[in-house]
């Protein structure tokens, strides 16, 4: 069974199949994620009371039974791209930027106060500055927490959490005294917030063009994160950074010996991070509510990190994990109309979700190694791969001469 | 290299018998139909390339995996083996590559662990007992010291003596030489032997010829998952063993290749730093190859680190061609013509999650064939480079578009030699070149650096396997706590480079 002699001229063939292999792999890996998170939930609705069937139709229907109903998925799915490209970018590089919930926050003050200061300037110049503003602000504060870890070795994941909660206050100091409207807006008790923008602010609405109700606020953004999405995706696969950041990102030991600067990518990575992190605001600033208020939308950052996941920071696969997102939230809303069933079951299911397909991907990418390894032809390579190996790590016997030798770096693993 | 034929003569019967044994990984057959037989007394090796599936095999035995075939005798009666526990119970017992011991624990504590006899442990009671039994197979061990203490060889006593304790007879090791240096091995043959006159059945699992050799009764050889013949050291050499091993002749010693030593290409002047290395001086020519032999940890790590640029000398000069690069990034050191063998083939020299033609690019990726100025790669480029190299350096692999874990150990190897050497380095530093291989690409990666030389180009080699140094190097340098503590012909006696290796202390090598 095993092949002798060289297998060196590969057909190309041969080649695509490989390809094709893993990506129906993958799609397959979701669709029984999928099912094993609807299954896992019927056992919770049966639990309320109700009908699997019933529940869950009320949730699709509600979110992908109209035109608005997918008009309002899609708005819910766009600053989540925005915001699980994000975390995948700075995840590929071997980092966990939880930082993005402070950096969309430090975009809003930034594109708010663009928005409100160059209200001179047509719609045409007036939406891009705000936009470029939105990005500067997430990129400064992303800096900080690259900074500290290259130049200090900080942990990114204490410093974000720490800028975090500074961006909560710089924002309600900025809506405070620097931002806070001139002119009082009409009603009684209203929120702090900043004066309205000019028209012009406003990014262009296009759920006219497929019936969908204004109020879904489904704008040009869903388009411009679509196109962020591939851009990250040519960014990591088709340059030299991307190449560089995913050489860091999986063997840092590697990477250094061919001659990559650790700390320089990594430094890189935080601010595309950043920039992409600027985008989430966008959506509530300038399709939606037109101003910047202490009620604005919590938690995009927190949740893009549960949609790279479940996009496996594939940034294509985040696309559809943000749209996935998107309907299961909408359904939400179908639920609290006539079921036992309570609104946070949709929590839970997303929950679920997640974990269900990072367990699965798992699995399939063993299964495909072990299947790649098989027709490597080296029985050898299965052995040493440790594919099949009970210890964790891509660790085989001949490593073990290695790390012996050096017993105090085996003890930190 | 006497071996004894033990107290294990064919006459005793069986301690344990395989019969028939098939064990399948997802489309590998890694055991065969595989017989074997363990007799009281002996210590029996069981060797193979990387892969043959010896390591199954016994895992097999010790309840680790499941065999789709075959049965298993112990004492004579057929025996179903499902855990380690069972294995235990059975007086099986195995120690695996990689240890598993409680650090913060002492040497009895991780011992008795899992063993305990009493709720309330009387512990001086029971280091009585370890001692004891530590000293009636001659293992030099403090009971009471914490494993994190221990040095690599001391723990693997510590694991050896749990299956004791535990009552084995039958005791697995898997590459436990591995991990040894010389004199440690010295001292576990010693157990070893010790063992055997007590009558306990030893699985010496290796791919050393000469060790096995050395201490084998009987030697069980594995290809491919199938047994290829029995034998015993008296009756076999080890050409014949490697033979057997990869089912083609191996040869030991390649011809050296002359070539005119050039002028001078490396010339390294009291470097020093960070404690490892106090003061090295060596120079590397043309057409030469320079052996630094030394046992592990003496500083060669530090070593070929701070020349390639991965690490920054506290003092010292370094340089190429006359040109100083001391404290030059791993870039530059590499653009000055420096090709580098990192001691660690996942961590330094492939990214195993990244596929073929990613790795044949790596530290050439930013070179103007290979990327535009906007940072854009040359994919079809790449790829055209990643299939040449695996062409020419006969690296075994469906495609270039898997990733390179799924390469064996020494087709990754290759895939390194490749990269490397694709760029017409003046200098190749090889660290560790051979480590984990097999004799087939151990061979092949051999051949491979004397072509450097023959092409004129300087090589220093890195080593700890003597045999390596001995079959590549026209001179020899010893280094011994980060200084270089003797230079030898290619001919000097083992003993006196033994001696080198130790400091030049007047100290018997082991």
């Amino acid at each position: 069974m095993a092949v002798e002699g060289t297998v060196a001229p590969v057909p190309a063939t041969r080649v695509r199949s490989d390809r094709l292999e893993r990506i129906v792999g993958q799609g397959l890996a979701l669709l029984l994620s999928m099912l094993i998170a609807l299954g896992l939930g019927s056992i919770l609705i049966v639990g309320f009371g109700e009908n699997p069937a019933e529940v869950y139709s009320k949730i699709f229907k509600g979110s992908l039974g109209t035109a608005d109903g997918l008009g309002y998925v899609f708005a819910i799915a766009t600053p989540l791209i925005f915001s699980a490209l994000a975390v995948a970018v700075c995840f590929k590089g071997g980092m966990f930027n939880i930082g993005v919930e402070g950096q969309y926050i430090v975009g809003m003050v930034t594109a708010a106060w663009a928005a409100l200061s160059l209200d001179f300037l047509p719609a045409v110049l007036l939406v891009p500055a705000i936009m470029i503003a939105a990005l500067l602000g997430g990129m400064a504060w992303a800096a900080i927490a690259g900074v500290l870890k290259v130049k200090t070795g900080a942990h990114e994941v204490v410093t974000t959490i720490m800028l975090n909660q500074i961006a909560i206050s710089l924002l309600a100091w900025a809506i405070n005294y620097p931002l806070k409207f001139k002119e009082a807006p009409p009603g009684q008790n209203v929120d702090l917030r900043t004066d309205l923008f000019p028209d012009e602010a406003f990014v262009g609405d296009i759920g006219q063009y497929f019936g969908v109700t204004p109020g879904a606020h489904l704008s040009w953004l869903l388009f411009v994160a679509i196109a962020a999405a591939i851009i990250v995706w040519f960014l990591l696969r088709r340059t030299r950074l991307g190449y560089e950041a995913r050489a860091v990102g999986s063997s840092p030991g590697t990477a250094r010996a061919g001659g990559i600067s650790i700390g320089g990518t990594q430094l890189r990575l935080f601010l595309i991070s950043g920039a992409l992190a600027g985008m989430v605001g966008m959506q509530q600033l300038i399709a939606d509510k037109g101003y910047l208020g202490a009620a604005y939308v919590t938690y995009l950052g927190f949740t893009g990190i549960a949609v790279a996941f479940l996009g496996q920071n594939n940034p294509i696969g985040i696309i559809f994990a943000a749209i996935l997102w998107g309907i299961l939230s909408r359904g939400e809303v179908a639920l609290q109309i006539g079921s036992e069933v309570p609104r946070e079951f949709v929590i839970i299911l997303q929950g679920i979700l997640i974990l269900s397909v990072v367990i699965t991907y798992q699995v399939a990418k063993r299964r495909l190694l072990a299947r790649q390894l098989q027709r490597a032809g080296a029985a050898g390579a299965l052995e040493d791969s440790a594919a099949l190996d009970e210890s964790p790590g891509p660790s085989g016997p001949e490593d073990a001469g290695a790390e012996a030798f050096a017993p105090s770096d085996r003890r930190e693993g | 290299m006497s071996s004894g034929d033990g107290a294990g003569g064919a006459s005793s019967p069986p301690l344990v018998v395989l019969e028939a044994i098939t064990k399948r990984f997802p489309g590998v057959l890694a055991n065969d139909a595989v017989d074997l037989e363990l007799r009281p007394g002996e210590v029996h090796a069981l060797i193979g390339e990387n892969g043959a599936g010896k390591s199954t095999l016994m895992r097999v035995l010790y309840g680790m995996y499941p065999a789709e075939e075959g049965r298993i005798f112990v004492r004579g009666e057929e025996v179903k083996i499902v855990s380690p526990r069972d294995a235990i119970a059975l007086g099986i017992g195995m120690v695996h590559q990689h240890f598993v011991l409680v650090d913060p624990f002492t040497v009895t504590e991780n011992i008795i662990l899992g063993d305990e006899q009493e709720a309330v442990l009387d512990m001086s009671a029971a280091e009585g007992r370890v001692a004891e039994l530590a000293d009636s197979y001659g293992f030099q061990i403090d009971p009471g010291r914490p494993v994190e203490e221990l040095s690599v060889g001391e723990e693997q006593r510590v694991e050896i003596l749990k299956a004791l304790y535990r009552g084995v007879e039958i005791l697995i090791l898997d590459e436990p030489t591995a991990v040894l240096t010389p004199g440690e091995t010295k001292d576990l043959f010693g157990n070893l032997r010790k063992l055997r006159e007590a009558g306990k059945s030893i699985v010496f699992i290796s791919h050393k010829l000469d060790e096995v050799l050395e201490i084998a009764d009987r030697i069980t050889v594995l290809r491919r998952g199938q047994v290829v013949g029995e034998t015993r050291p008296a009756e076999t050499s080890k050409p014949r063993l490697a033979e057997m091993m990869v089912g083609r002749p191996v040869l030991f010693r390649l011809e050296k290749p002359e070539h005119e030593v050039g002028g001078t290409v490396l010339r390294v002047t009291d470097l020093a730093g960070e404690g490892k290395l106090n003061g090295v001086s060596l120079e590397v020519r043309g057409g030469e190859i320079l052996g630094v032999a030394g046992v592990e940890g003496n500083g060669q790590r530090e070593l070929a680190e701070s020349l390639i640029g991965l690490r920054k000398p506290a003092s010292g000069t370094v340089a190429l061609d006359g040109k100083e690069i001391t404290g030059h990034s791993v870039e530059d050191v590499r653009n000055a013509g420096v090709a580098y063998i990192p001691e660690d083939r996942h961590e330094g020299g492939l990214v195993l999650d990244m596929t073929i033609w990613e790795n044949a690019v790596l530290g050439r990726h930013d070179d103007a064939e290979f990327s535009g100025g906007l940072g854009v790669l040359f994919i079809r480029k790449i790829k055209e480079l990643a299939q040449r190299l695996v062409e020419t350096f006969d690296v075994r692999t469906r495609s270039i578009e898997v990733t390179a874990s799924t390469l064996s150990g020494g087709n990754q190897q290759k895939l390194i030699l490749a990269r490397e050497l694709e760029t017409d380095p003046k200098l190749l530093i090889a660290a560790q070149p051979t480590r984990g291989l097999d004799v087939g690409a151990i061979e092949f990666v051999w051949k491979e650096i004397l072509e450097q030389k023959a092409a004129g180009r300087a090589v220093l080699l890195i080593s700890a396997e003597l045999d390596e140094i001995y079959a590549l190097s026209d001179r020899i340098v010893t280094l011994y706590e980060g200084r270089i503590t003797g230079e030898f012909p290619p001919d000097a006696a083992p003993e006196d480079v033994g001696v080198g290796m130790l400091g030049g202390a007047k100290r018997e090598v082991g």
